[in-house]
């Protein structure tokens, strides 16, 4: 008898979500499915309401990555007035998004995965988690909380708060950096320098005992894409977008964001309130790719940084063109959050900071905007249609997670088909599956922009519907 | 786990816990666009234009790791939160460091961030748990009346134990204080 097994809910990822894998009557994976079962609205709801607003709005999707609903709000507010924002403005936006991927990279590297590698997949659920982190070496969690301390300083002194910074909107933003406050985060960086760089290595070193993991966690060919500076360097915040391959070749460049639904489309999928998107030339699902660190290190050819340079390059001889691994979103994760520390540095050498204008003024020139940046997990759209007085008539949002959702279903067959073959399944096999989401890192209040939650279950189901096991968690 | 060899010991940026000036942490928590869980900061923020003496406030949605380094270097902290579950009165409740509750859920446990602060920081101070009941926790930024009286009395307790805090005068004072 086939059989479905659910995992419900998957553990140490922000939001809820459950696993549902299918077996054949021999015991074998023939598919498995990610799916989110929160349900958000903030599309909906949003109508009627004044664009000026949405930086607020919207940055309440989620209490992890505010800053970034924040940040592509304001640019779509930006779009919508068909203004440039004075270079100051745009300065210190980029400043805060650093701040952001940095405080997230942090939380996810040390609290949501590195429990599960370093800990090893057999270590009992009880102690698989931070809390064991701790007990195990103290000094490196107390490292890894105060990495996601200094990110969120960098947005305290720009926001005011560290969540919820009412501080970018439409046409700028509402306050330069103090020159307090560039003490301050200059007094973080040696910590963070040095916390940074043990976590790659501790990584590195993690590979020499996981090369099954990388072959088989989510290791299939799909398209990468993101931002791009004009010459093809990473970028967190404006810029172009692009599409690569798995072999590394170009597939499109230097899109126009604002154009993003001529190329990307977006599909419904039952049992999910996830939508699928996927590049449109190349028609569903053949068009899957992925976005967030993965994809941002592939597309670029430079970090432009010093010692970004040097671990991107080490980076991308891991792969055959690109890196198609996604057990290596971790490794990308650290990249980038050490380039974010060394961009961090340069900022704060950089005196427009505290001085000259933050603000530009106009009405509504145009009655549809789009907003993007790259948020840690992977690019973010928001596009806003308005009447003639600002008032939202749609909205339309685009989240990194979502970009994924093909992916992370194909990761999650990858690693059950690896490890499920009619024995019994172990808590350590589902932890490996749970495992290969956590790459992503998905943030699944965003993806769904959800108003509540549902209880969770796990369900094994027969082909002919029946539950045949029920096991409820959290 | 990281191992000697890993080339990790002794890169690992030191630490040492130092308690500078004592004083009385209040983070109130939840989030302001959904009604009566607003309750929390919004509290917290009117007792920051209070100016307190040695009174220190924190607003936040949910509380997270980063949280507890704070926490270590208070002499005592008061985490304001609302509270949907029985019996719907304002509570105001000692609490110890506990285990294990995920510390990013929107139901995050103060207690688990106690227990952060005595592990990772080396200390955990005297912490109160103060819930007031929440009615309505659709969206809106306005408390409920039910709410809005919660908040009042929980104001009158932290002015209370605001003024209390402030005669003690030494870690080992407050250790053995009864407030």
């Amino acid at each position: 008898m086939s059989k479905r097994i659910v995992i419900d809910p998957v553990t140490r990822i922000e939001g809820h979500a459950k696993i549902s894998i299918y077996l054949d009557d021999a015991g074998q994976v023939t598919d498995a499915e990610f799916h989110v079962v929160e349900f958000r609205g903030f599309e909906k709801f949003c109508e009627g309401r004044p664009f000026s607003e949405m930086p607020g709005i919207t940055q309440r999707i989620c209490g992890i990555c505010p800053v970034s609903h924040m940040l592509a709000s304001a640019n779509a507010g930006d779009a919508l007035m068909a203004v440039s924002i004075p270079p100051a403005a745009d300065k210190l936006r980029r400043l805060v998004n650093l701040g952001q991927i940095i405080q997230s990279h942090a939380l996810s590297f040390f609290h949501l995965s590195a429990p599960d590698f370093l800990l090893g997949w057999e270590t009992p659920v009880a102690q698989r988690n931070v809390f064991g982190l701790i007990q195990s070496n103290t000094d490196l969690a107390r490292a890894g909380i105060r990495l996601r301390q200094f990110g969120q300083e960098i947005i305290e002194v720009l926001g005011g708060k560290k969540i919820h910074p009412a501080w970018a909107v439409p046409g700028g933003v509402r306050s330069g950096l103090s020159e307090e406050g560039r003490a301050k985060i200059r007094a973080w960086l040696p910590e963070s320098y040095a916390t940074a760089r043990i976590a790659l290595d501790l990584f590195k070193k993690t590979l020499e005992t996981h090369q099954r993991e990388l072959e088989v966690f989510g290791n299939f060919s799909s398209l990468f894409m993101g931002l791009v500076t004009p010459d093809g360097s990473w970028e967190h915040h404006g810029g172009k977008l692009r599409f690569t391959s798995s072999e590394g070749a170009l597939v499109a460049d230097q899109l126009d964001p604002q154009r993003y639904a001529e190329f990307i489309g977006e599909s419904v999928q039952g049992g999910s309130y996830l939508k699928s998107p996927y590049y449109t030339p190349l028609g569903f699902p053949k068009g899957i790719y992925r976005v967030g660190p993965l994809a941002r290190l592939n597309i670029c050819e430079r970090m432009g940084v010093p010692q970004g340079d040097v671990e991107l390059a080490n980076f991308k001889s891991l792969g055959k063109g690109a890196v198609t691994a996604s057990f290596l979103y971790h490794y990308a994760r650290l990249v980038e959050l050490l380039s974010a520390i060394e961009f961090v540095e340069r900022y704060l050498d950089d005196p427009e900071l505290s001085t000259g204008p933050l603000r530009a003024d106009a009405g509504i020139n145009s009655l549809r905007g789009v907003g993007v940046s790259e948020a840690p997990r992977g690019t973010l759209f928001h596009d806003y249609t308005v009447d003639p007085d600002g008032l939202l008539q749609k909205v339309n949002l685009i989240v990194a997670t979502g970009q994924n959702n093909l992916a992370m279903n194909q990761t999650v067959a990858q690693i059950a088909r690896s490890y499920i073959h009619g024995q019994e399944i172990t808590e350590p096999v589902l932890n490996r599956i749970e495992h290969g989401i956590r790459c992503y890192d998905p943030c699944l209040s965003c993806s769904t922009h959800a108003v509540g939650q549902m209880p969770l279950r796990v369900r094994l189901i027969a082909p002919d519907g029946a539950v045949v096991n029920e096991v409820a968690r959290g | 786990m990281a191992a000697r060899g890993d080339g990790i010991e002794g890169r690992l940026p030191a630490y040492e816990f130092v308690m500078k000036e004592p004083h009385l942490l209040i983070i109130g928590y939840g989030n302001t666009l959904r009604s009566d869980d607003g309750v929390g900061p919004r509290l917290v923020e009117a007792v920051g234009t209070l100016r307190l003496p040695r009174v220190r406030t924190l607003l936040c949605q949910q509380l997270s790791p980063e949280h507890s380094g704070l926490v270590s270097l208070a002499g005592a902290v008061i985490f304001v939160d609302a509270a949907v579950d029985a019996p719907h009165t304002v509570q105001l409740r000692e609490l110890t460091p506990g285990p294990t509750t995920q510390l990013f859920a929107h139901a995050a446990d103060p207690r688990t961030l106690l227990a952060f602060a005595r592990d990772v920081f080396g200390h955990a101070p005297r912490a109160w748990w103060l819930t007031i009941p929440a009615v309505n926790l659709a969206f809106g930024e306005q408390l409920s009346p039910e709410t809005e009286a919660g908040y009042q009395e929980a104001l009158a307790h932290i002015k209370m134990l605001a003024d209390e805090f402030g005669q003690v005068n030494s870690p080992a004072e407050l250790a053995a204080h009864h407030f």
